[in-house]
């Protein structure tokens, strides 16, 4: 659980101090020697050597922050869109689509993207994108829905256009829920990239892949770990976003 | 009123049907297969009544018709049926005689039919108020016809000789799939509403327990596999009874452990939800009117909370068939061991024949537990 | 028999109910009032144990109440809410025989039971029994909560409000009901209301409180005529008072032989109250109306110096009592 500070400049302590663990862990894993060595008494190398954690770090955020973008753009619009008169149409088929779709298990999403579109990024960043379009599609909905009608009333009384409305009004009013639904999304991306390592993206799910193949749990606990400090990483920065929107 | 729902998606499907290739062949299982466009795949005739046939969704989805939902429906139905025999069609163009070897895959356009079809299906189910089982019914018939299809008469079609080079395997990893599936999840509901109800009873272990779940879920599955590797094969080293019941590094027992481990959160936090969203006001009467808490909760609390916990139970069994395909990698079994070796072979058919049942398995759970959720839900306002 | 003895409620350290004796006779029906949080829905819900009192007595028919099994009290006890708080997941008739259910009484004998009692709420068997609760109407939904509150034939009936959430006409309509119920079944009641008027209709017992406090306490005649305060009294509509208490008596009881003059005097129910035969006077700019009985046949006049003069000899009463 994130801790709720009090004084806004700590705020970003947390995240802040979880990034920080997030660098350290890539820099100084090979130092860890000592704690390798105990978990994986007969491995003949201790540590992940093929690529340097801080490279494999850098790849997978990449492949996590290229999906977050066409996601939260695409999801964004396609909330944005149903949700006004001239695409109300639509609204029921994408509603129940964004909540059939995440019956799709991830893996197999990715396994259908590697016929269509080839071994390596480009098919990690597709499916991840597809996979964490839906709780952003399904969260605007939501959020845009769930705007008071008598603000929106309130706003055309006042003579607002049917755009300063949408930006001024109903966004705003519908952001919290919208970043919960970004965050739920890239939550779920960051573990799900790791798969991303089995169909040939060189990610922070390479050691662990390595690691379940050659029985080494100190790969896959390097992995794991990680993955797990990226994880909290963003989740802090989220919640840091989200306490500040609430505030205001 | 034009419905204009199905008629974009029936243009994007008239752009599909001739801007993309229909279907694909290949001369055996390891080269590279060649694609062809509709004509070239059902020669011109096919093709044009193909064409017709969408087109006149199209119109009817555009014109206001007194009958056109219906009209629609069984349009959407004919041509989901025809579409094997398309692929009969083609299979029996493109291919000759004299290459055994050759195989029949769907092309993109093929696919994107598919899916947006069922696309269409789904929007005529919520413009036409159909019930889940009926669509149901209608979906499981179109599948029936698609089996008899696959298993008389589309041998050439790649993924049926996937499936007939190894259908003994195909089975067996469907039962461990299921049994997997099985277990784990049962295993979460008895141990998660345990857990869900020793939490509402502590009150002050809430946000323990569930800081604790909340970072079991952050744990890649793929992490947690393995890092029940070394612990778990250290037990079935030196515990002998362990070592009996089969326990060890890899196999079913780390993918059982990590696949309940998972499921455990949206259960438990399903029911905590569910048993405190009750209406106090309810309770009160309950109370009232002389219930024993055991009666109450029995009585009113539970049957009241059944329809959001079953929701906590849903989520769970579409993520756990998920899950107990990346279980494959640790040596589970399962339907994900076609997916990882067809991954590794470059074999794509071998990869659709994993994948597609696990969707279809996850589709099928999430309806049938959806409509248990929604009998529960019977008495309440809709 | 409910007796309060010096009951008091803290909540931590602030008491929600502060010393209150009260005693409600059997067969009576006695309507605390006051304004929202002034303990009269604790007190309410201490009667039957939902809430535990932190000092004095409750007494029921002669036994304080700490002697009975909770549960076996409040099975004896029927209770209403404002909420209804029907069981969205069972039927109407399935709720209605809830107690009975709980006593284990035969199936059939809670069928018998469910049937005699809908009718008797204008709930026919045939169309709403297998309803569910959102299917009905606010005003349906709390009949079903009347009736379920009886179904066990209990000797008392705790009222929360029961008819707080419902608009002006069908609250009505209720408290029409309910008083033909009460005349016809004499239970002793507890009603808990914010509203002045439908104390004053329906309760033979008043007691006004505030802060925790029983402010007055009497027959709706005696404290309409003597407010022990001004908050009594602003409860009670300050200058509307004289309609109220108009409103407390029948036109049949104050009735004058037929005059000659009186052939073309507008004619109106004898059972109807003063207030009513006020506002007809006033409707109809006379000085005189004509009662008449069910069949329609005059049983006497009404004149404007006798009610006036009526309400007077009342108020009289009062004083010297």
């Amino acid at each position: 659980m994130p801790l709720r500070l009090e004084a806004p400049p700590s705020r970003w302590l947390m995240p802040a101090a979880w990034l920080g663990l997030l660098l350290l862990a890539g820099w100084a894993m090979p130092l860890a020697e000592p704690l390798w060595q105990w978990l994986a008494p007969d491995a003949r190398q201790l540590v992940y050597q093929r690529a340097a954690f801080l490279t494999l770090l850098g790849r997978h955020a990449l492949t996590v922050g290229l999906a977050a973008a066409i996601t939260v753009s695409l999801g964004l619009a396609a909330g944005i869109a149903v949700t006004r008169a001239a695409g109300r149409d639509f609204l029921p088929l994408v509603a129940q689509l964004a909540s059939l779709g995440q019956t799709f298990p991830p893996v197999a999403v990715l396994a259908l993207a590697v016929p269509a579109l080839g071994f390596g990024l480009f098919p990690i960043v597709v499916a991840l994108s597809l996979y964490g379009l839906l709780p952003v599609v399904r969260n605007t909905i939501a959020g845009l829905k769930g705007v008071d009608a008598a603000a929106i009333t309130a706003a055309r009384g006042v003579g607002m256009t049917a755009g300063q409305r949408l930006w001024q009004v109903e966004l705003p009013l519908a952001a919290p829920v919208i970043l919960a639904g970004v965050r739920t999304s890239i939550t779920i991306n960051i573990a799900t990239a790791a798969l991303g390592a089995t169909v040939g993206a060189s990610n922070l799910g390479d050691p662990i892949i390595a690691g379940i193949v050659n029985g080494n749990t100190a790969y896959v606990v390097q992995g794991t770990v990680m993955i797990a400090l990226l994880a909290l990483s963003v989740d802090s920065l989220f919640s840091v976003w989200q306490q500040r929107m609430r505030r205001t | 009123m034009p419905n204009r729902v199905l008629f974009s998606l029936a243009v994007a499907m008239l752009v599909a049907l001739w801007g993309l290739d229909a279907a694909s062949v290949a001369p055996n299982r390891i080269v590279e297969s060649t694609g062809y466009p509709l004509w070239q795949a059902l020669g011109w005739p096919a093709a044009g009544l193909a064409t017709l046939l969408w087109g006149a969704m199209a119109a009817l989805a555009a014109y206001p018709a007194r009958y056109r939902y219906p009209a629609l429906l069984a349009l959407g139905t004919l041509l989901l049926v025809l579409l094997p025999f398309g692929l009969m069609l083609a299979a029996q163009r493109l291919i000759s005689a004299d290459m055994p070897q050759a195989r029949l895959s769907l092309g993109p356009a093929s696919w994107v039919m598919l899916f947006v079809l069922s696309l269409c299906l789904v929007e005529l189910r919520l413009t036409m108020g159909l019930t889940r089982s009926r669509m149901a019914l209608l979906l499981a018939g179109v599948a029936g016809v698609w089996w008899l299809c696959a298993a008389l008469w589309l041998e050439p079609l790649a993924l049926v000789q996937e499936f007939q080079a190894r259908s003994a395997l195909f089975y067996r990893a469907l039962g461990e799939h299921l049994a997997l599936v099985g277990i784990a999840v049962s295993a979460s509901v008895v141990l998660g509403v345990a857990t869900a109800l020793l939490i509402r009873r502590f009150n002050a272990s809430q946000s323990a327990a569930f800081a604790v779940l909340n970072f079991l879920q952050t744990v890649p599955s793929l992490a947690l596999f393995g890092l029940l590797l070394a612990p778990l094969a250290w037990l079935g080293a030196n515990v002998e009874w362990l070592a009996a019941l089969g326990v060890s590094g890899i196999g079913w027992t780390p993918a059982l452990l990590a696949l309940t481990v998972y499921s455990l959160l949206p259960v438990v936090r399903n029911t905590c939800v569910a048993l405190e969203a009750v209406n106090p006001a309810v309770l009160d009467a309950a109370s009232g009117m002389g219930m024993r808490p055991i009666q109450r909760f029995w009585q009113v609390r539970l049957p009241l909370a059944l329809p959001v916990l079953l929701e906590g139970v849903r989520i769970t069994t579409v993520q756990a068939i998920g899950l107990t395909a990346v279980a494959a990698l640790i040596g589970a079994g399962g339907l994900g061991d076609f997916i990882f070796q067809g991954l590794g072979q470059a074999a794509m058919d071998m990869v659709l024949l994993g994948a597609l049942p696990i969707i279809a398995m996850a589709l099928v759970a999430d309806m049938l537990l959806g409509a248990l959720a929604d009998h529960f839900r019977r008495g309440d306002a809709p | 028999m409910i007796e309060l003895r010096n009951v008091s409620k803290r909540f931590g350290e602030t008491p929600a109910v502060d010393d209150i004796s009260l005693s409600v006779p059997r067969g009576k029906f006695c309507a605390l009032v006051g304004t929202s949080g002034c303990g009269k829905s604790t007190t309410l819900r201490m009667i039957n144990r939902l809430t535990a009192h932190s000092s004095g007595e409750i007494v029921l028919d002669g036994q304080a109440i700490g002697a009975y099994d909770p549960v076996q009290l409040r099975r004896r006890i029927g209770y209403v809410i404002q909420d209804t708080g029907l069981f969205p997941h069972w039927s109407v008739a399935r709720n209605i025989g809830t107690v009975p259910r709980l006593l284990q009484w035969s199936s059939d004998r809670v069928r018998e039971r469910v049937e005699e009692l809908m009718p008797m709420l204008n709930l026919p068997v045939a169309e709403f029994a297998h309803k569910y609760p959102h299917q009905l109407s606010g005003g349906q939904a709390q009949r079903v909560g009347v009736a379920r509150a009886l179904a066990a034939d209990p000797d008392i009936l705790l009222m929360d409000e029961p008819f707080g959430a419902l608009d002006p006409i069908t609250r009505e309509q209720l408290q029409t009901m309910l008083a033909k119920l009460q005349a016809r079944l004499h239970k002793t009641v507890v009603l808990v209301t914010h509203d002045m008027d439908e104390a004053l209709r329906l309760a033979d017992h008043l007691v006004v409180m505030r802060d925790g406090r029983i402010v007055q306490q009497g027959s709706p005649l005696t404290v309409l005529q003597q407010p022990a305060n001004a908050f009594v009294e602003s409860l009670l509509g300050g200058l509307e008072r004289g309609l109220k208490q108009a409103s407390l008596a029948r036109v049949r009881d104050h009735l004058a032989p037929l005059g000659p003059a009186s052939a073309d005097a507008p004619r109106l129910p004898a059972s109807y109250t003063l207030r009513q035969a006020l506002s007809v006077m006033l409707r109809d700019r006379c000085e005189r109306v004509i009662a008449v009985d069910e069949h329609d046949a005059p049983v006497g006049e009404l004149t404007l110096g006798r009610l006036v003069a009526n309400a007077r000899t009342e108020q009289a009463d009062a004083a010297e009592t």
